[in-house]
């Protein structure tokens, strides 16, 4: 069997904004994926396969891939769309991993990206809860609980986020420091959509309340925008560049008994804040990558987290702490970029959300931060190791990733 | 592929115009009967690939709601958004990279839960072409046929007695929706006509239906009864369809290559035994047999005049119906890999050609047949 290593050899971005109006979709793509050829000093020619994802509601598009494909180089090429909802890039990420990992390609690149302004992605969420809802009425449920889907994505986080202050004694102030910690680092990141440097708690704790306990100020941006990433075999890797960034591992987990049902209970009435997906995915890629003590030998994390809570809720299902014992440590200082175990360097998704490319962006990131090419918001400790994680669905799936600068098999 | 992948147990429901199931029950019913076939139960590890469309299924995030049914609950898993063929693909290469031992591969859509044209016009580039609303999936395959008529001289007649060769196989597989024994040209060419020269028998139907598959690396597949192994795979992205010749299916030809490379085929036409191609219409079969090899550039139409395609010929293609006997979106292609499976493990019923040890099957994505993926499939 071919065991080969996989590694990342180049990141690109494309300017992350609210509204892409000057490009379209494919345009907009190029932009990350030629940033990412220059990055990695490869050309269109030395890609072998092309793996891709958005979320293809959002724009109104069905597989744009089909129009746009050929403009990022995959023009005779084995190209494979993966879409997975908000877990679609890293979902992508793992697609470049495995064609790599087979033996079956050298050189992939891995491209996500979302442009939200060309649809409506309130609309597209709705035919989540639209598809559920048709089916229930033929089943004869009660409209009334449609009220429940009101909210769409807030809706569903504010009783994730109730249920995990009620378990681990998070207040509000840390919603508000946690969104303080990722604008700040976002500030540094030339590709994130909302900076503000000098950002205070107390300024995020007077937003307008969205819903309890959930405040403008803690809430993602709606960003146009792509990431490319080019991987490819360990041997390639060490001839292109100095310090490649090592996928050791990848593993999803999906589990819909904690899918958001009615009135905001799981289906199963499970706790949408439990996520036991994510520690069984964090677990099965620690494995894999040979890591027994992440708490330890994790430098970097990149937790989804396009709501403040859910930074320091994936930190603990990332089995980086044990649960309830993530509001301690960002008020300890540990999650900022010069602490024990810096959290969403990149400013995260809180700070920027082009939806499919999200948790890709997570991946890249923490690739940057291993090869030291993270600028301004590179991590003040040296970087081994890294977790980068993606949530979706409807609370219902995990993707982990974990990197480190030195090979899996070799 | 050198210890290599193969496929274990599959498992395909009827495809219908409108099942009396909802794409949850059909997924169930196929991984179900899939794992059990496979001697696989809920709590053994393997990963999951679905193949689906948000488009067709009418939702965002199309893999939502078939974690259960898919037998994925709490499991390592994934989606394609493309043909079936592309889950086996992902499939395979999770398991070749050694983390993943058995994968469940499975593909569904329901044609009669979305409006028939639309998914496809959403393919469309949106600042042109989806404007217009002249081109959707049926009158861009039009287009297609007629380009492959004016550059190489294939007639009606041709695709019509392609499409009559599939409507007749498919009446023997229990599976297909579009049947018709004993059916002749002249009877595809009375039928309504869709957009010229394409009349309503020589495209794919729009079906319901599900297909899994599952896969497992050499190791695993030791236990298995008759595993049926993937000797070579390979699949390629065309330009958009205004963008390239229309008459010939170019990613076709680049997947076959790979996937003979890898299988070591250097003279398909004699080395294969049967091909299953996903044809969304007659003249696609034709322009198929010649990016599969199995005939020169230009020749697909006089190949199949020789009769090597029909069921007792040298070379059958489509022993199942093909595509033109029963086609779900997302799990045609994914149909076409198991019926050559079921071929090779004679297991095909009525339809069963004999002596096929080595078979090519087929999937394909997009207007035109843009993206294609093939296999090469092989017995002991």
């Amino acid at each position: 069997m071919a065991h080969t290593d996989v590694a990342v050899v180049g990141v690109g971005y494309s300017k992350h904004v609210s509204k892409r109006r000057d490009v379209n979709i494919a345009e907009m793509v190029w932009e990350a994926v030629s940033a990412c050829y220059e990055d990695a000093g490869l050309k269109p020619k030395d890609v072998d396969a092309i793996c891709t994802g958005n979320m293809p509601a959002f724009e109104g598009v069905n597989i744009p891939e089909l129009w746009g494909a050929g403009h990022w180089g995959a023009y005779g090429k084995p190209l494979m769309r993966i879409t997975t909802g908000g877990t679609t890039g890293g979902s992508v990420a793992h697609g470049g991993y495995y064609a790599v990992s087979s033996g079956l390609f050298d050189t992939v690149l891995c491209i996500a990206f979302e442009k939200q302004s060309d649809g409506n992605s309130t609309m597209g969420l709705n035919t989540v809860a639209l598809a559920d809802a048709a089916a229930m009425f033929q089943q004869g449920v009660d409209p009334g609980f449609l009220a429940a889907f009101g909210g769409g994505a807030v809706g569903i986080a504010v009783y994730q986020a109730a249920s995990y202050m009620k378990r681990s004694g998070c207040t509000t102030e840390h919603l508000d420091k946690v969104s303080v910690l990722c604008r700040t680092n976002a500030a540094l990141n030339p590709y994130s959509h909302l900076k503000q440097p000098g950002l205070t708690p107390e300024e995020v704790a007077k937003t307008t309340l969205m819903q309890y306990p959930i405040r403008f100020g803690h809430v993602c941006p709606a960003t146009d925008g792509a990431c490319a990433m080019l991987v490819t075999t360990g041997e390639k890797a060490k001839k292109l560049i100095d310090k490649p960034a090592y996928i050791l591992s990848c593993a999803s987990c999906s589990e819909e008994a904690s899918l958001m049902g009615i009135a905001g209970s799981g289906t199963t009435n499970m706790d949408p804040c439990v996520q036991e997906s994510c520690k069984i995915a964090a677990k099965w890629a620690y494995d894999l990558a040979g890591i027994e003590d992440p708490r330890h030998e994790i430098d970097v994390a990149e937790p989804y987290s396009p709501f403040a809570h859910q930074l320091l809720m994936f930190y603990e299902r990332l089995l980086l702490c044990d649960d309830g014992e993530a509001p301690a440590i960002l008020d300890s200082g540990s999650m900022n970029l010069e602490g024990d175990l810096p959290v969403c360097p990149s400013g995260g998704v809180i700070s920027t959300n082009a939806i499919g490319a999200s948790a890709m962006e997570r991946v890249s990131e923490v690739a940057l931060q291993i090869m030291g090419k993270a600028g301004d918001r590179q991590v003040k400790k040296e970087v081994h190791k890294g977790v980068a994680h993606g949530w979706g669905g409807a609370v219902n799936l995990n993707v982990v990733a974990v990197l480190s600068d030195t090979p899996r098999r070799s | 592929m050198d210890k290599g992948v193969a496929i274990i147990a599959y498992a395909q429901t009827p495809f219908e115009a409108d099942a009396n199931a909802s794409r949850e029950i059909q997924v169930l019913e196929v991984a179900k009967t899939a794992l059990e076939a496979a001697g696989l139960k809920q709590e053994d590890r393997y990963t999951v690939i679905s193949a689906t469309n948000d488009y067709c299924d009418g939702r965002t995030i199309s893999n939502m709601r078939l974690v259960e049914p898919a037998a994925a609950y709490k499991k390592n898993e994934s989606k394609v958004e493309m043909d079936g063929g592309y889950a086996a693909i992902y499939g395979l290469m999770r398991i070749l990279s050694g983390d993943h031992q058995v994968a469940l591969v499975m593909g569904v859509s329901q044609a009669s839960v979305y409006a028939r044209n639309i998914p496809g016009i959403m393919m469309l580039d949106p600042t042109f072409d989806r404007q217009r609303w002249l081109l959707n999936e049926v009158s861009a395959g039009a287009l297609q046929a007629r380009a492959y008529m004016n550059a190489y001289g294939a007639t009606e007649e041709h695709f019509a007695g392609v499409a009559a060769k599939n409507l007749d196989n498919a009446a023997r597989n229990p599976l297909a929706y579009n049947k018709l024994a004993g059916a002749d040209a002249a009877k595809v060419l009375a039928a309504r006509k869709l957009y010229e020269p394409i009349t309503e028998l020589m495209l794919a139907p729009f079906c319901d239906g599900a297909c899994a598959m599952v896969l497992a690396s050499g190791e695993a597949a030791a236990k298995a009864d008759k595993p049926v192994w993937v000797k070579g795979m390979g699949f390629a992205h065309d330009s958009y369809l205004t963008e390239r010749p229309l008459e010939e299916m170019g990613s076709l030809e680049l997947a076959a290559r790979s996937a003979y490379d890898m299988a070591g085929i250097t003279d398909p036409a004699s080395q294969i035994d049967l091909a299953e191609v996903h044809e969304n219409f007659a003249h696609e079969e034709l322009m198929a047999y010649e990016s599969l090899g199995f005939c020169g550039k230009g020749q697909g139409g006089s190949f199949f005049d020789s009769g090597a395609t029909l069921l007792g010929g040298d070379l059958p293609v489509n022993a199942s119906g093909g595509a033109t006997g029963a086609n779900a979106v997302c799990a045609t292609g994914l149909a076409r890999i198991i019926e050559a499976a079921m071929q090779i493990r004679g297991k095909a019923g009525e339809h069963q050609v004999e002596g096929v040890n080595t078979a090519v099957a087929t999937g394909q994505t997009g207007p035109c047949a843009q993206e294609n993926v093939v296999f090469v499939l092989g017995g002991e």
